[in-house]
């Protein structure tokens, strides 16, 4: 952690230490600028409203053009400054008053003072605007206050102390009042700013702006020449005349696009597209990365919901196992994760006991590695009452045959074989697994509506850094406590959960934060009320002439330093 | 005239039907636009039930169509969640850029398949005829995705081609001489790929009809009377074979727009189709009842030229 308290003054440059700022300095702005880079969507963007996107697409087109106050480096995953050059946290945690760069202007030249950082916080905080981000600016059960000092200071009143700090900054654009508030005025803000907005009104203070857009096609940004960073030597960023958006819905349509030189960067490969373009790589100029464990997150989860009042008697009667710890326990030791590993993913996954993957900062490095273990599954069956039949079948304490149904997402390339290999290391432990295939949506009828399901295997995509986000997930009363929305009574292990959670969320000293977050690892791994499955590399590419490229895993894996990158040749 | 305007009501009715039904089947199916949001840890709950509330989700079916219809009277066509939008602007530009494609590869599929038809009906059970015949079943039996990947694939290792959108980067740059050798050459893969898949079924039409007609007695009566082989055929088999031939092109108008959704998301071609697949997996229901009205729409087009073809061909329809 950067801060503990008191006044924290960074160097007025962004750039951060190392390497690439050595780089700068060695060569010189001047030398790199110009350009262009072209990047895949999934999807066209939906919107350019910071306060409103939620699509992958949206969000990576609006984090070019838009800052925050603090910006976590998505490599180190450290908190920076950006556009608050420097902040002080005093009254225990409460109150952080962070101070502007002198000078900030918006990509349409106008000034940016706090009075647009008061109108953002203000919008995010608007319930009648339902900003999805403005959960997170809730602490201690109360709103976050924001108050204007003077042009360059603005003071925020938290009523709790936040483990968060000022990470909590990142992930809230600042918006221009001067072209926004009238629509919130108006009670039309979050529809604003759709993706047929004129560049003319749309103004961010990110490192490029919008200059064209070609309907369902692409989005051409140019260079913000109003943009308040600059590199070691002191040039003005980002180097790159022109970033280029392209549409490209299909991910094997993305690789070979990557591959024929109509896109510079290439993210999320699949494990198949990266080996085979890691075959020639050096003859077409490419250079594929493997960045290492992510943070996406495949589990496999048993339906404890209280089920009282719903027509489900036969499911009733299976969750009497799945709320076993040993039966969860045994499923576990059961599954061949180096097997998913292997056949899901080439090899390019990383086997997960915890639900925080290696990509994380924040995993417990003490929790032993996971290991198939059909031996220790049987003796934990064995232990809880349940035998074998002379044909191999597992049967539990009333003598009923154990089987249940595998709910996936139908179509996915990763979970629907996932579901299969797991249904097989089930088998050999005589548990009849049948795998149900549905639509997304179907699934998430069941899951979240009519809980009529008994297993899932589900993924989430795109981790956080901190843990908080994700906090709805373990807390026993969280929106997303998928295995058990709907509960009685909790056991002692599931208030000793929400209680290490609370505790670390208003904890500042970092140390102790860890050891709070642990200790909530270790209780999962044990209790396995999720059983984590594996996490995917982070896989991309980017031509070999790109340079200060820093791949991250954390989103956006490649484009987060983008004012950052340049052509070691003028293309 | 009266014929026309008949049809037209027909049409109308048909729409209506068109955009109830899919309603109702959209309001059967689990889920809706702000559904999959809930799976997102960051987003609460109340978020997702404050989305529901604004677009109106919330309310029964009966109210949401009543709005619908409401809008689609304005113009707007209705509202996209995911855009936060008006449909119909979202809707316009792309079914302009479908048609391009739709248009150039039936085009295309009708210059090769009519001529190839006819001399095929002229030359049955020679050996060029069986190869046509056993080319169009491989043809017919290959789904056009296979095609589509299969030109994708060409087209990235070879560097040929384009490898998918409408227009280079520098288009805006370009004169009005080459803006036009750009679309032709990023037109090319997908309107090929398309024409490959409409191609068999519209040769062998053409090949039954045209040989069915040569059998028939006043064409044998013409041969008779010694005229000779290429005038009895354009001039005498084709014109009777047109019936059949007329329909199938009011069934090829039909699909313009909906034909190509599946190669427009292989090859990134900026149309329907990758609107339509992400509105559809998204639940952005008044996206996907425009573009399906839009293809209704096209549906009651092609029928009614089929059927004012029909009229000016067949004197029998005339005479009905």
């Amino acid at each position: 952690m950067l801060l503990a308290a008191g006044l924290v003054a960074l160097a007025g440059c962004g750039s951060p230490a190392g390497k690439p700022a050595a780089e700068a300095a060695k060569a010189g702005g001047e030398a790199r600028r110009g350009g262009r880079l072209v990047a895949a969507l999934g999807s066209e963007p939906r919107t350019f409203n910071p306060v409103t996107a939620v699509d992958a697409a949206s969000l990576g087109v609006i984090q070019a053009m838009t800052a925050n106050l603090v910006h976590i480096d998505r490599q180190d995953q450290e908190a920076r400054p950006a556009l608050a050059e420097s902040w002080k946290v005093d009254d225990g945690g409460r109150r952080y008053t962070l101070v502007l760069r002198p000078g900030l202007r918006f990509s349409d030249g106008h000034p940016a003072t706090a009075d647009d950082v008061v109108f953002s916080f203000q919008v995010y905080l608007d319930e009648k605007v339902q900003s999805p981000q403005r959960d997170l600016l809730i602490v201690g059960g109360q709103p976050i206050q924001v108050r204007k000092v003077d042009d360059r200071t603005v003071e925020f009143r938290l009523a709790a102390p936040y483990g968060v700090a000022e990470r909590l900054f990142d992930g809230f654009a600042i918006l221009p009042r001067h072209l926004l508030a009238q629509a919130y005025q108006a009670g039309t803000l979050a529809s604003a700013w759709g993706i047929d907005t004129p560049p003319a009104k749309l103004a961010g203070l990110g490192p490029f702006r919008l200059r064209e857009r070609r309907a369902g096609e692409r989005l051409v940004l140019e260079r913000n020449p109003f943009y308040w960073k600059r590199d070691a030597a002191g040039a003005p960023l980002p180097y790159l005349d022109e970033l280029v958006f392209l549409t490209v819905p299909n991910a094997d349509a993305q690789a070979l696009r990557f591959q024929a030189g109509e896109l510079d960067v290439a993210d999320r490969l699949s494990a198949e597209s990266f080996d085979r373009l890691s075959r020639d790589a050096a003859r077409r100029g490419l250079r594929l990365v493997d960045a290492g464990p992510g943070l996406d997150l495949n589990f496999l989860f048993f339906n404890q919901n209280d089920l009282a009042g719903r027509p489900l008697p036969a499911l009733r009667r299976r969750q009497e196992w799945f709320r076993q710890t040993a039966f969860r326990q045994a499923v576990s030791a059961a599954i061949d994760r180096d097997a998913l590993v292997r056949v899901v993913y080439r090899g390019r996954a990383t086997p997960l006991n915890s639900h925080e993957t290696p990509g994380s900062h924040w995993l417990d490095k003490a929790l032993p590695p996971p290991r198939q273990a059909p031996e220790e599954a049987r003796r934990l069956l064995r232990g809880a009452g349940f035998s074998w039949d002379a044909a191999g079948a597992l049967r539990d304490r009333a003598g009923e045959p154990v089987g249940f149904t595998l709910l996936v997402v139908a179509g996915n390339a990763e979970r629907g074989p996932m579901a299969t290999l797991i249904q097989e290391d089930l088998r050999k432990l005589g548990m009849d697994v049948r795998i149900a295939a549905l639509e997304l949506q179907a699934v998430l009828d069941r899951l979240f509506t009519s809980y009529d399901y008994d297993a899932c295997v589900l993924g989430l995509d795109g981790g956080d850094a901190d843990p908080n986000p994700s906090m709805s997930i373990l807390l026993s009363d969280g929106s997303h406590h998928f295995w058990r929305l709907t509960h009685g009574p909790l056991a002692p292990w599931e208030t000793e959960v929400d209680h290490l959670l609370k505790a670390q969320l208003a904890e500042r000293d970092p140390a102790q934060r860890r050891r709070l977050y642990d200790r909530v690892q270790e209780i999962v791994m044990e209790q396995r009320p999720l059983i984590a499955l594996v996490t995917p590399k982070v896989l991309v590419g980017a031509r070999a002439a790109l340079g200060n490229l820093r791949p991250a895993v954390l989103d956006d894996h490649l484009l987060w330093n983008v004012e950052e990158l340049y052509w070691r040749r003028q293309r | 005239m009266r014929y026309a305007a008949a049809r037209l009501g027909y049409g109308f009715l048909l729409l209506a039907g068109v955009s109830i039904l899919s309603f109702l089947l959209a309001d059967l199916s689990p889920g809706d636009a702000a559904a999959e949001m809930r799976l997102n840890p960051r987003i609460s709950p109340g978020a997702v039930a404050a989305l529901r509330v604004r677009y109106g989700l919330d309310r029964p079916l009966p109210v949401r169509y009543v709005r619908w219809l409401r809008s689609v009277a304005s113009g707007e066509l209705g509202w996209s969640v995911a855009y936060g939008a008006p449909v119909g602007p979202l809707l316009w530009r792309r079914a302009g850029n479908t048609l391009v494609l739709a248009v150039t590869a039936m085009a295309l599929a009708w210059l090769v398949a009519v001529p190839a038809g006819v001399w095929a009906a002229a030359r049955q059970g020679s050996w060029v005829d069986r190869l046509g015949l056993a080319a169009s079943a491989v043809l017919l039996a290959v789904s056009e995705l296979v095609l589509a990947l299969l030109g994708l694939a060409v087209a990235a290792r070879t560097g040929l081609l384009p490898a998918g959108g409408m227009a280079s980067l520098d288009y805006d740059a370009l004169g009005g001489w080459e803006r036009a050798r750009d679309l032709a050459a990023h037109l090319a893969l997908p309107a090929v790929v398309l024409a490959l898949s409409a191609f068999p079924v519209v040769l062998r039409h053409v090949r039954a009809a045209v040989a069915e007609a040569l059998e028939s007695p006043f064409v044998q009566a013409a041969r008779g009377h010694g005229i000779p082989r290429r005038r009895l055929l354009w001039r005498h088999a084709l014109p009777a074979a047109a019936k059949p031939l007329v329909s199938l092109l009011g069934l090829s108008i039909a699909g313009l727009l909906s034909g190509s959704v599946l190669v427009e998301v292989v090859l990134s071609w900026p149309g329907l189709g990758p609107l339509l697949l992400q509105a559809i997996l998204a639940r952005d229901l008044h996206v996907v009842v425009g573009a399906i009205l839009l293809s209704s729409v096209f549906l009651v087009l092609g029928n009614l030229v089929a059927d004012l073809l029909l009229y000016w061909v067949d004197p029998r329809v005339r005479g009905a």
